[in-house]
């Protein structure tokens, strides 16, 4: 497919040419930098590295009504589908995680919630230029201009976007626009290889995962998760704010008679995630829920799909309050295998 | 000067004694201003320990957050001493716990360090953006100097430290074992409460619209819950399904029945030391609900807590004498 570019400054154009479908962008909101919904009058700004809450919310709400009902009615009321959605200026590595959570959702049985959203959204991607220090995307087989996951892919190139498209979806969305969008020439193709190249190079954190998998479970009783546990605050930042973590708790949750089944995110951070009725709890400190916590991202879920289930976006660590590295941990975890 | 051979034989001497089961206090962390609670049960791993402005961490929370798990059959509980370096503020949270009995004095020893405020590192990451290598930091002159890889550089207090260390009145543990280092002279004699009274300023309206945008950005990870030291429920009504108290959908309306639960739940126990704003992923100003707070609690009762182990919880205090105007 051939790339395309975009002036900088008719990046507004390009999103009100989009008017069908409701475009996300990175945003300002309050104090917290998440994808939110583009108005007509607002500067978008792709400045951004990573947002703090990863794009997963729009195809995985972090609170999600499933169903209406009445108290001893016999009704239920589905929730109905979304609408056709843009994400645009996702990080590679948040695209990603999208290909990683889509294996669980559409594993044994297809969940029709997650499968919708997933369907209907589109993923313009931009390409790292300036990867922030807690990055190690290469180590986990990504990169800063990776394009697994995306529809189409951006490029920075200074006064204008290279514009990539990868899927018929991609290209459906750059005809939507195409006046605006002229074809790219050989050098621009070069100069964003070559800028995907420098990104590359920028990123100095990494960590070897080879092995990982098929060593972790015989460190079980190892004083690693010891160690790593003992500062941990068992709050659930690392989990919440991660873009692959997909692990969620369904409740029914009513008003008088008015009933709502929802499910919302939870985390093996928390006691109560294995609480059990009868009071115990397999996994009773946290020393458990941290081995849990790295076991399922580099072995079981590894085992089950193929695929490492973190993408190296350094949210995690960016965020822990006491520092607990997930970087530091796989070294230590490498060193002790 | 922080003399860190100083700190380090204190914490050998500490863990070798009979009664103590680890000692805690900081480490250099992984990355740039990263600093991480460390945990001492050898001597090797006390040559790791710190103190410096980058030491943001409130340590008592450990005292309540350690887990008691059940003891197999055949074995005695580890009753031993935990040891635990304190800040100023820290140490009030020591003072509040004993005063509450969620720990009792024989079960520590304090490490009491004076201090002179710690950074933001929000403040000086815009300043500097985030250095690769592990950045050191010292005090020095009543300034803040950062070792960063290009050389040091200088902060004047205002712009690196964290708001609560600007209005610090108490720098110096209100109680220890142990000191470390001298005592400093504080550099604020009272609380002018200014960032409660800006919003008290406000219409109701206007104070609903600010703290509702606040509050819709929380994802409930219960980071400041969980890192609070005054925050040790065994039984959260966060967690409580049966009765649910608060839904764990996350809205506006479950959002503000826990942040204000929260708050109320600390009003006349809030020591300051402002852990749950730092470590807040989303930026809420948690230290704002806990002021105002502070403030009444202040104006009402003429009470501060965890300043005097020997004090009542005000919540268990009654005087005939206490104002009633809030009573509609």
């Amino acid at each position: 497919m051939e790339s395309l570019k975009l002036d900088k400054d008719k990046l507004k154009d390009f999103i009100a040419a989009l008017d069908s479908k409701k475009v996300y962008a990175p945003q300002k909101v309050g104090e917290t930098i998440k994808f939110a919904p583009v108005n007509g009058d607002l500067e978008v700004s792709l400045d951004f590295a990573n947002t703090t809450v990863p794009p997963k919310e729009i195809v995985f709400p972090q609170t999600e009504t499933m169903f209406l009902f009445e108290q001893g009615g016999t009704d239920i009321n589905l929730t109905k589908g979304g609408a056709e959605k843009v994400l645009l200026g996702v990080r590679p590595c948040d695209a990603r995680a999208m290909s990683v959570v889509d294996n669980l959702f559409s594993w044994d049985i297809d969940d029709p919630y997650y499968l919708d959203k997933r369907k209907k959204i589109t993923l313009v991607g931009l390409a790292c230029l300036e990867p922030p220090l807690n990055c190690f995307c290469p180590s986990v087989g990504g990169g800063p201009a990776s394009t697994e996951g995306l529809d189409i892919l951006m490029t920075d190139l200074g006064d204008a976007y290279l514009f990539q498209p990868l899927t018929p979806k991609g290209e459906q969305l750059c005809q939507l626009s195409s006046e605006l969008l002229q074809p790219a020439g050989a050098e621009d193709n070069a100069r964003a290889e070559e800028l995907h190249r420098e990104a590359e190079k920028k990123i100095t954190r990494e960590v070897d995962i080879k092995g990982l998998a098929e060593g972790l479970p015989s460190l079980w009783k190892s004083e690693i998760w010891k160690e790593v546990a003992e500062p941990c605050l068992g709050c659930g930042i690392c989990t919440y704010l991660c873009p692959t973590c997909h692990c969620f708790d369904i409740q029914d949750e009513m008003e008088g008679l008015d009933g709502r089944r929802c499910r919302m995110w939870d985390s093996c951070l928390f006691k109560e995630y294995t609480l059990h009725a009868s009071g115990h709890n397999p996994r009773p400190s946290r020393r458990e829920r941290q081995r849990n916590r790295i076991n399922h991202k580099f072995s079981y879920f590894v085992d089950k799909f193929g695929v490492t289930a973190c993408v190296g976006c350094g949210r995690c660590i960016n965020l822990c309050p006491v520092n607990i590295d997930i970087v530091d941990i796989l070294s230590k975890v490498k060193e002790a295998l | 000067m922080v003399d860190l051979e100083n700190l380090r034989t204190i914490a050998k001497e500490t863990i070798s004694r009979e009664d103590v089961k680890y000692f805690i206090g900081w480490r250099e962390g992984t990355y740039g201003f990263s600093v991480s609670p460390h945990f001492v049960r050898e001597p090797a791993e006390a040559d790791k320990l710190i103190f410096s402005p980058l030491c943001s961490n409130n340590l008592a929370t450990y005292l309540t957050l350690a887990e008691k798990l059940p003891v197999p059959r055949g074995q005695e509980p580890d009753t031993r001493k935990v040891a635990l370096m304190v800040k100023g503020c820290d140490s009030r949270a020591v003072v509040q716990l004993l005063v509450e009995r969620g720990i009792e004095r024989e079960q520590v020893v304090v490490i009491g360090c004076p201090c002179q405020g710690v950074i933001d590192t929000k403040k000086v990451e815009q300043l500097l953006g985030q250095p690769e290598n592990v950045v050191r930091a010292r005090w020095e002159k009543g300034k803040i100097i950062c070792q960063l890889p290009d050389g040091e550089k200088e902060f004047i207090k205002e712009e690196v430290l964290a708001q609560k260390c600007l209005k610090c009145r108490y720098p110096n543990p209100v109680i220890y074992d142990i000191l470390f280092g001298e005592k400093v002279e504080p550099w604020c004699q009272e609380e002018d409460f200014q960032e409660v009274k800006e919003i008290e300023g406000l219409t109701l309206q206007e104070r609903w619209d600010y703290w509702q945008e606040k509050f819709s950005s929380c994802i409930r990870c219960y980071s400041c819950r969980n890192v609070c030291p005054l925050c040790y429920c065994e039984d959260c009504i966060l967690d409580r399904l049966n009765p649910t108290w608060i839904n764990r959908s996350v809205n506006i309306s479950e959002n503000t029945a826990f942040q204000l639960s929260r708050a109320f739940h600390l009003a006349g126990r809030c020591i300051e030391c402002g852990e749950c704003e730092r470590v807040c992923p989303v930026n809420i100003p948690l230290m704002k609900l806990n002021k105002k707070l502070s403030k009444a609690v202040k104006e009402m009762f003429d009470f501060e807590p965890g300043l005097d182990p020997e004090a009542k919880p005000l919540q268990a205090s009654y005087r005939p004498d206490d104002k009633e105007d809030f009573i509609l």
